[in-house]
C-alpha cells in the first residue's frame, strides 16, 4: 500500500479537501480523507504545502504516432492513401519509446487519448492509453474509445492537391455520408443473413465502421469552422450515431445547437496560433463560452501541434480570459475522461478509481509549479530529483 | 501629459518601484518616472493601484505579419525559397500591419518585434525591428535593417536539396554557400569602392549590398542554428569573416554554453514551449535559457511567432524562469537584452526618462497566472485592452 499524506487534495468530483490523505492500494484508490490510518502503508509521500491532483489527461494527442526529434521516419500519423481507412488502429502505429512518453509524465499527464491524424474522412480508431511502459497492449485502458473523422481543410488539402476527392467540402460529406451508408446497409444484409453467410463477401472498410453505425463507439470528428461542425451534426443525426467533435474552434457561436446535442466537445490546441483560414478565430472564446454555459467539453494538446507538456499552461491561460480555476482543471482530468468514456476508472480523485495521482509543488495552476511526483495505476513513474 | 500613477513598477534599469510614478510626455516618451514626483495640474491621471508595470516586451525574433495567420497560403510570405541566397529581399516589404498577429503581440504585452525572413535560406534577407500597432508599416518601424538573415541546418537542406534538388543539399554545402556569398560581397565591396573613387559607374547589386553592410558591421548576420555542431559552424564562419553575429534559436546550447560564454555570444532562445518536430531539435530541453545565461551568453527570449503564438510570450517567460533563469534576468531577457541585441535600446527596453513610453499593465506579478496582460501602451497610448467574452 502507498500513502500520501497531510496533502491538499483537489478530487475534482467533490470540491478540495484543505488537508488530507490518500490510501491507495492494489492501484486503485482505496480512501482518501482527514486523519487516515495509513500505518499499514509500505511508504508514505509527504504531501505538507504540495498539492494532489487526479492525472492529467489529453483527450487528443498523436503521441507515439509522430515522434519527438526524430523527423520523417517516426511520423505514422496519416495513412493519406486513401481518404476511407476506418480499418486502421492508432495501436499499431504507437512507438511507445517516443521519448514524449517521459515528457508526458514528467508534466503530470497520466492518459492520453491517441487518435490518427485528420488527412482521411474516416481515419481509423483511437484508443486511451496509460503513460507507462514499453508494451502498447499493456498501456491500454480502452481500446477503441472511436472512429476518428475528419472534414474541412486538412482532408481537402490531403487529396484534393492530387486531384482525388474530396477536394471540396461538398466531396468530403459525401464520402463520409457515403462510407456510412454503405456500412449501414452492409449491417442490415448482414443481420439478414442468417446462415453463416456462405455466399456473403466481407468488406472491410464496412466490417471496421459496424461499431459506429451499432453505436458501440462514438465518431470523433475534426472540425473547426462553424459550418463543419453543423455538417458533422448533420450527418450523424442522419445516420443516428453516437459522435463527439474535437477541436470545435467556432463552437462559441454554436452554443445553441451543442448544448440541444448534449454533444462532448474536446476544444484546442488553444495555444496555438490560427495556423489556417478555417481555425483563423482561434483563442480562449470558445472554452470560456462552453464553460459558462455548462456545456461538457475538455482541453486538448494535439500533440504535437502544442507540445503535450504544455496542457497545464493551457488550463492555467484559460483563467486568464475569467475561466474559474475548478472548472479550468476539470478541463483537463474529468472532462477528458468523459470526453473519452473513461470516466468510470480515472479523471478523479475517488475510492474505486484508479489511482493515477499528480502530486504538484504548489498550485497546479501557478507557470512555476513543479510536478514533483506522479503516479499511474498506484506506481510512482516520476520522481522529481530535489537538486 | 499622462502620469501613471499607483502600480508596482520594474523599471528593468533602475529599481524597483513598488507603488511608482511614471509621467509621459506629449510625444509618448518618458519625462519622469520615480516614487514620488510632482504633477502638472491639467495632466491625465490614470490610477493603476493593485497592478503592476513592465516595460513593453521586446521579441527579437518573429513572422509577425508575414506568414500570414489565419489566411491559408495566400497571406505567406515568409520564405524567398525559390533560391537559396535572397540577400536582397527584405521583410518590410512583405508585412501586412493589419494582420491579426500585430494584435496577438499586443495581448501578449510585445511592443516591438524584430522580423525576419524564414528559414530555408542560408542567405535569407534583411530583416527589421518595428512596433506593434500602426497601419502604415513605415511609421511603425524603429530600425530597418536590423539584420542579415541567414540558416543552417535542417531547413534549408529541405527546403532545397531534398525539396528542389538544388543547392545546399548537405551542412557542407550550407556553409560554403555562405563563405562564397560573402566573399563575393568582400570583391564587390572592393570594386564599388574603387569605382567611386575613381568617379566610374558602377552597377549595383541588392543580393551582394546586405553582405556588404555586414561585412562594414552595420548590421548583424543573424543565424538560424539548432544543432550544436551548426551553432558551432555558424560562429566558425562570423569570425573567419570578422562580423558581428547572433545564434537564432541555439536549441542545443545547453550542450556547448561554455563555448558560448567565451564567445560572448548572443543567443535568441526559443521558440519557447514548443515539441521537437525535427531531429535538429531533439536535444530540446526548457533549461536551455537558463544554462546559458550561467555561462555568461547574452540571453533573448523568442516566440518566433508564429511557432510559439507571440500571445504567449510571458507564458515562456514563466516557463524559463521555472527551469532557472532568475526572474530578473528573464525579464531583461524579454526587454533590455533584445533591445540591446537590435541596437534599439536608446528607444526601447527599459522604463527610463528619455524612452518611449511603451509598457505593460499586469493584474499581479508577471510570470504568474495570476498576472495576466490586462492593458499594453506603446508610446503612451492604450493599444490593447482585455475584455473578458
Amino acid at each position: 500500500m502507498l500513502g500520501i499524506a497531510n496533502i491538499k487534495i483537489e478530487t475534482i468530483a467533490n470540491g478540495t479537501i484543505a488537508e488530507g490523505d490518500v490510501l491507495i492500494e492494489d492501484g486503485k484508490i482505496k480512501a482518501l480523507g482527514k486523519d487516515l490510518d495509513l500505518s499499514s502503508c509500505r511508504k508514505i509521500i509527504d504531501g505538507k504545502r504540495r498539492v494532489a491532483t487526479p492525472g492529467l489527461i489529453d483527450a487528443h494527442t498523436h503521441l507515439g504516432l509522430s515522434e519527438s526529434g526524430v523527423g520523417r521516419e517516426g511520423r505514422d500519423t496519416n495513412e493519406g492513401t486513401d481518404p476511407i481507412t476506418p480499418f486502421c488502429t492508432a495501436r499499431d502505429g504507437i512507438n511507445m519509446g517516443d521519448e514524449a512518453f517521459e515528457v508526458f509524465r514528467k508534466s503530470g499527464i497520466t492518459v492520453v487519448g491517441i487518435l490518427p491524424g485528420s488527412g482521411n474522412i474516416l481515419g481509423g480508431t483511437g484508443l486511451a492509453l496509460k503513460c507507462r511502459g514499453m508494451i502498447v497492449d499493456e498501456a491500454v485502458l480502452k481500446d477503441p474509445v472511436g472512429m476518428k473523422a475528419a472534414l474541412g481543410e486538412n482532408p481537402k488539402n490531403a487529396y484534393g492537391g492530387r486531384r482525388q476527392s474530396p477536394s471540396t467540402r461538398m466531396g468530403s460529406a459525401a464520402l463520409l455520408r457515403g462510407a456510412l451508408l454503405r456500412a449501414k446497409e452492409y449491417f442490415e444484409k448482414l443481420n439478414a443473413t442468417t446462415d453463416g453467410s456462405a455466399d456473403f463477401k466481407k468488406d472491410w472498410k464496412s466490417e471496421a465502421l459496424l461499431p459506429v453505425i451499432q453505436k458501440q463507439i462514438p465518431l470523433i470528428i475534426h472540425c473547426h469552422r462553424h459550418d463543419d461542425i453543423i455538417t458533422a451534426v448533420r450527418i450523424c443525426k442522419e445516420f443516428d450515431v453516437k459522435y463527439v467533435l474535437d477541436h470545435v474552434t467556432d463552437g462559441y457561436l454554436l452554443k445553441d445547437i451543442i448544448k440541444d446535442e448534449s454533444v462532448h466537445c474536446a476544444v484546442g490546441p488553444t495555444l496555438h496560433y490560427g495556423s489556417k483560414v478555417e481555425n483563423k478565430e482561434r483563442d480562449f472564446r470558445t472554452p470560456v463560452v462552453f464553460a459558462r454555459e455548462d456545456i461538457p467539453f475538455c482541453f486538448i494538446t494535439d500533440h504535437p501541434i502544442v507540445d503535450g507538456r504544455n496542457l497545464i499552461l493551457t488550463a492555467s491561460t484559460a483563467t486568464q480570459w475569467g475561466m474559474s480555476d475548478e472548472d479550468a482543471l476539470k478541463a483537463i482530468t474529468l472532462g477528458s475522461a468523459e470526453h473519452l468514456g473513461i470516466d468510470d476508472k480515472v479523471g478523479s480523485l475517488e475510492p474505486g478509481k484508479d489511482a493515477d495521482i499528480v502530486i504538484w509543488s504548489a498550485n497546479p495552476l501557478e507557470f512555476t509549479s513543479f510536478v514533483d511526483v506522479t503516479i499511474i495505476d498506484g506506481e510512482i513513474v516520476y520522481e522529481r530529483s530535489q537538486n | 501629459m499622462l502620469v501613471v500613477k499607483g502600480a508596482k513598477i520594474y523599471p528593468v534599469i533602475g529599481d524597483v518601484l513598488e507603488n511608482g510614478m511614471i509621467v509621459i510626455d506629449s510625444e509618448g516618451k518618458i519625462q519622469d518616472i520615480g516614487a514620488d514626483l510632482s504633477v502638472c495640474e491639467n495632466a491625465r491621471v490614470l490610477d493603476l493601484s493593485g497592478k503592476v508595470i513592465i516595460p513593453g516586451l521586446i521579441d527579437a525574433h518573429t513572422h509577425v505579419g508575414i506568414w500570414g495567420d489565419g489566411e491559408g497560403r495566400a497571406g505567406y510570405d515568409g520564405n524567398e525559397a525559390v533560391k537559396a541566397i535572397t540577400g536582397e529581399v527584405r521583410a518590410i516589404d512583405a508585412v501586412n500591419p493589419r494582420q491579426v498577429s500585430f494584435e496577438s503581440a499586443r495581448e501578449g504585452g510585445i511592443t516591438t518585434v524584430q522580423i525576419l525572413p524564414g528559414s530555408a535560406n542560408p542567405i535569407g534577407g534583411l530583416g527589421f525591428a518595428c512596433k506593434t500597432y500602426g497601419t502604415i508599416i513605415d511609421k511603425m518601424v524603429v530600425k530597418s535593417p536590423t539584420a542579415l538573415k541567414g540558416a543552417t541546418g535542417e531547413n534549408p537542406k529541405g527546403a532545397h536539396g531534398l525539396g528542389q534538388k538544388q543547392a545546399p543539399s548537405t551542412r557542407m554545402g550550407i556553409a560554403a554557400m555562405i563563405r562564397e556569398y560573402f566573399k563575393n560581397a568582400q570583391e564587390y565591396g572592393q570594386k564599388k569602392k574603387r569605382a567611386q573613387a575613381e568617379g566610374k559607374p558602377f552597377e549595383t547589386d541588392l543580393n551582394l549590398e546586405s553582405g556588404l553592410m555586414v561585412l562594414n558591421k552595420e548590421i548583424p548576420y543573424r543565424v538560424h542554428a539548432h544543432r550544436h555542431d551548426d551553432i558551432v559552424t555558424a560562429i566558425r564562419i562570423c569570425e573567419e569573416l570578422e562580423i558581428d553575429y547572433s545564434i537564432e534559436h541555439c536549441t542545443d546550447g545547453h550542450l556547448i554554453a561554455e563555448y558560448l560564454g567565451e564567445k560572448n555570444a548572443t543567443a535568441v532562445v526559443g521558440p519557447g514551449l514548443s515539441s521537437s518536430g525535427k531531429v535538429e531539435t531533439a536535444n530540446m530541453t526548457d533549461a536551455n535559457a537558463a544554462i546559458l545565461a550561467k555561462h555568461g551568453v547574452k540571453v533573448c527570449l523568442m516566440t518566433d511567432h508564429p511557432f510559439l503564438n507571440c500571445r504567449y510570450f510571458l507564458q515562456y517567460g514563466a516557463i524559463a524562469h521555472k527551469y532557472g533563469l532568475p526572474f530578473a534576468e528573464t525579464l531583461r531577457a524579454m526587454t533590455i537584452n533584445p533591445a540591446e541585441a537590435l541596437g534599439i535600446a536608446d528607444r526601447v527596453g527599459s522604463l527610463e526618462v528619455g524612452k518611449d513610453a511603451d509598457f505593460v499593465v499586469l493584474n499581479g506579478e508577471p510570470f504568474s497566472y495570476k498576472g495576466s496582460v490586462e492593458e499594453t501602451y506603446i508610446e503612451g497610448n492604450l493599444v490593447w485592452q482585455r475584455k473578458l467574452y
